[in-house]
């Protein structure tokens, strides 16, 4: 028996009742579609975490204070007073690979400026601080050596804060803000970055000298730093650079071997591969749990196809009779299970499609929808509806002529 | 307990010939069924053999006696077994999509052409449930004669049919034997339906009894003649022998 004739014959028998058959495939149109679209939303967040670290520089290392015990208790990232300034200068003395370096201290503040207020991320940074992020100015300037050593109370805004406090596009280089009572002169306001990493909108930021921000708005411990971002010459080094940043920490911090850091070091790949590492295990499981619709569809099937083996009973009673071999029974039952779950994953496909482009359009998610995902999910329907179809076709084309001819 | 061995037939020794029209009658579990399944190679004697066309099938397997059914064998049931929601054409059609080598074009026109000897060219595209019983055992002959077969074996055909349309089909096998030189074996429990035949074979309890050449054959075409027309059969058209079914030699 030829493959088309086949085919018809499941076709035709599929078309004789045609809610069933909808009915049926709906399972895996449901099924499929999870799949597509849970799978296109997961792409779809770690296409733009990567574009994010490329944007932010390949070659980023922070260094985050922290991760300090205080007898078993401990303290989180930033949680102890660990790094000072004069770390700083010791990794920039001993390490020549860092290239620009950053101390950074932040603070969270109500800004104030004429009749408007804002509560803004105040980073206390320093002069390096747009080479390290590849940043430039809209407006102004960025503080200088001068400032940061006088703890000047200069502030750079981001584009958010300054839409905030004195209007879109405005240049406010000149005017001052007051934060925390005190007065600061504007002296020049970041170009728009867009949102970061964690999503965090990166304008919504004020640039001071880490010095005001340490002496000025937080008051204590006076001397600590919260964190260092350093710009390594090369971001094929990261490994042999942040290493070497370790061993000058330690040493400042006199570690002995066996003690734990009390700081961190991050490249920008490892929290890259970090955040691409939890979307990948979040897509996996939600994949995971709408494939679980695709077994519920494929047990629907089999459910249907076994019913109709039964109920058909002398229809195969029949074609036997006239010389069907029970393999041409089989394939008959099993190409319509495979029809079935292959239209009914096209279908999926198809609606996985159009619901990643409405999260998109309307709730502004980022969605791709990868093609070897559609593959796989295809070639899983098709899969689905050969195990779940085989074992009652292979019920049909067991089943005895003269038994079947007589069943009523 | 162990499943016991029921002997269904024994000591059969018979032969048909070619061109021969013969009804095997007898009371149920006298074993007639059992015969027509061996006949019609639905099922292999436990012991002895069958010789269908010079071949031995008793010992083919599953696979080789379906293609046997296919090619050298024509059914027909009391339940007309058709396909339903399925066109007269699609079902005479049915047993050349199980051989190899048949076009599509040439299915159309083999089981058109059955369909018109049966009387149903007119019917082609109906579905069984707009056919009368009548209707559906000829689309059930056509079936049975579409792959050309060296038999033509009908179990009880006239069981679900009233008298008159009985005859019909009586009729048609009649002609089917006497026109066309198909080997026509009926099997009925009904003796006035087996006097339709050329050779009468009855059978009890496993064995034949008797196994007569009938001298008294009814003719069906007469009878028709002289029984009134159903009115609701009256707009058939009358049945075209003038080609021949078969290519028989």
């Amino acid at each position: 028996m030829h493959f088309f004739i086949i085919l018809r014959v499941a076709l035709k028998a599929l078309l004789r009742n045609k809610m069933r058959t909808s009915l049926t495939m709906l399972g895996m149109i449901i099924g499929v579609t999870a799949v597509i679209a849970m799978v296109a939303l997961g792409t779809g967040a770690q296409l733009q975490i990567e574009e994010q670290v490329q944007a932010a520089g390949t070659n980023l290392i922070s260094v985050r204070a922290g991760n300090f015990r205080r007898g078993g208790v401990s303290m989180g990232l930033g949680g102890a007073p660990t790094l000072k300034a004069s770390d700083v200068d010791a990794i920039r003395a001993q390490v020549p690979g860092a290239v620009y370096l950053a101390a950074s201290v932040n603070t969270r503040d109500q800004v104030i400026a004429g009749g408007q207020n804002w509560s803004a991320q105040i980073e206390g940074t320093d002069i390096e601080y747009p080479m390290i992020r590849l940043w430039d100015l809209e407006y102004g300037a960025f503080f200088t050596q001068a400032h940061v050593r006088s703890a000047a109370k200069v502030a750079v805004l981001g584009t958010i804060v300054r839409d905030n406090l004195f209007g879109e596009g405005v240049d406010p280089v000149g005017q001052r803000v007051r934060i925390r009572n005190q007065s600061f002169e504007i002296i020049g306001v970041m170009e728009s970055k867009g949102s970061g990493q964690f999503g965090q909108d990166q304008d919504d930021i004020i640039l001071a000298p880490y010095t005001t921000v340490q002496k000025k708005l937080r008051g204590r411990n006076g001397t600590n730093i919260s964190g260092i971002s350093i710009s390594a010459v090369s971001p094929d080094r990261m490994e042999e650079i942040s290493a070497q940043i370790t061993d000058v920490l330690r040493e400042q911090h006199g570690l002995i071997p066996g003690d734990d850091d009390d700081f961190m070091v991050r490249t920008q790949e490892d929290i890259a591969s970090m955040l691409t590492g939890m979307t990948e295990t979040m897509t996996g499981l939600l994949a995971a749990i709408a494939g679980v619709s695709l077994l519920v569809g494929g047990i629907g099937i089999m459910n249907i196809m076994l019913v109709s083996v039964t109920e058909r009973t002398r229809e195969i009673g029949l074609r036997m009779a006239v010389g069907a071999k029970g393999r041409d029974v089989l394939f008959q039952f099993l190409v319509e299970a495979v029809v079935l779950s292959l239209a009914g994953g096209l279908v999926g496909v198809a609606f996985g499609f159009v619901i990643s482009q409405v999260l998109t359009q309307f709730l502004q998610w980022p969605t791709a929808v990868p093609v070897d995902a559609v593959g796989v999910a295809v070639a899983f329907a098709a899969a689905t509806g050969i195990f779940f179809g085989f074992y009652p076709a292979r019920k049909a084309a067991q089943l005895d002529p003269i038994e079947s001819l007589r069943f009523e | 307990m162990g499943d016991v061995q029921v002997h269904a037939l024994r000591g059969v020794d018979l032969s048909i010939k070619t061109g021969e029209f013969v009804a095997v009658i007898g009371p149920s579990g006298s074993g007639k069924s059992t015969f027509m399944h061996i006949l019609g190679c639905l099922d292999r004697p436990s012991a002895g053999h069958y010789i269908l066309d010079g071949q031995d099938v008793s010992t083919l397997s599953r696979d080789e006696l379906a293609i046997v059914r296919n090619q050298r064998i024509g059914f027909v049931f009391q339940g007309f077994n058709l396909l339903s929601r399925t066109s007269a054409l699609d079902n005479v059609e049915l047993p050349l999509l199980y051989q190899n080598g048949v076009r599509t074009a040439e299915r159309h026109t083999r089981a058109t052409q059955m369909l018109e000897t049966v009387g149903l060219g007119d019917r082609m595209n109906h579905h069984p449930n707009q056919l009368s019983g009548g209707q559906q055992q000829r689309v059930a002959i056509a079936r049975s004669l579409i792959n050309r077969p060296a038999i033509v074996l009908a179990d009880e055909p006239t069981g679900n049919l009233d008298s008159r349309t009985s005859i019909e089909i009586m009729d048609i096998f009649q002609r089917l034997n006497h026109d066309n030189g198909i080997t026509v074996i009926l099997i009925t429990h009904e003796p006035e339906i087996a006097e339709y035949a050329s050779r009468i074979i009855r059978f009890k309890d496993g064995r034949v009894v008797t196994d007569r050449l009938n001298d008294a054959q009814r003719v069906a075409e007469y009878e028709l003649e002289s029984t009134p027309k159903h009115s609701d059969l009256s707009d058939q058209d009358p049945m075209d022998f003038s080609r021949p079914i078969a290519d028989h030699k």
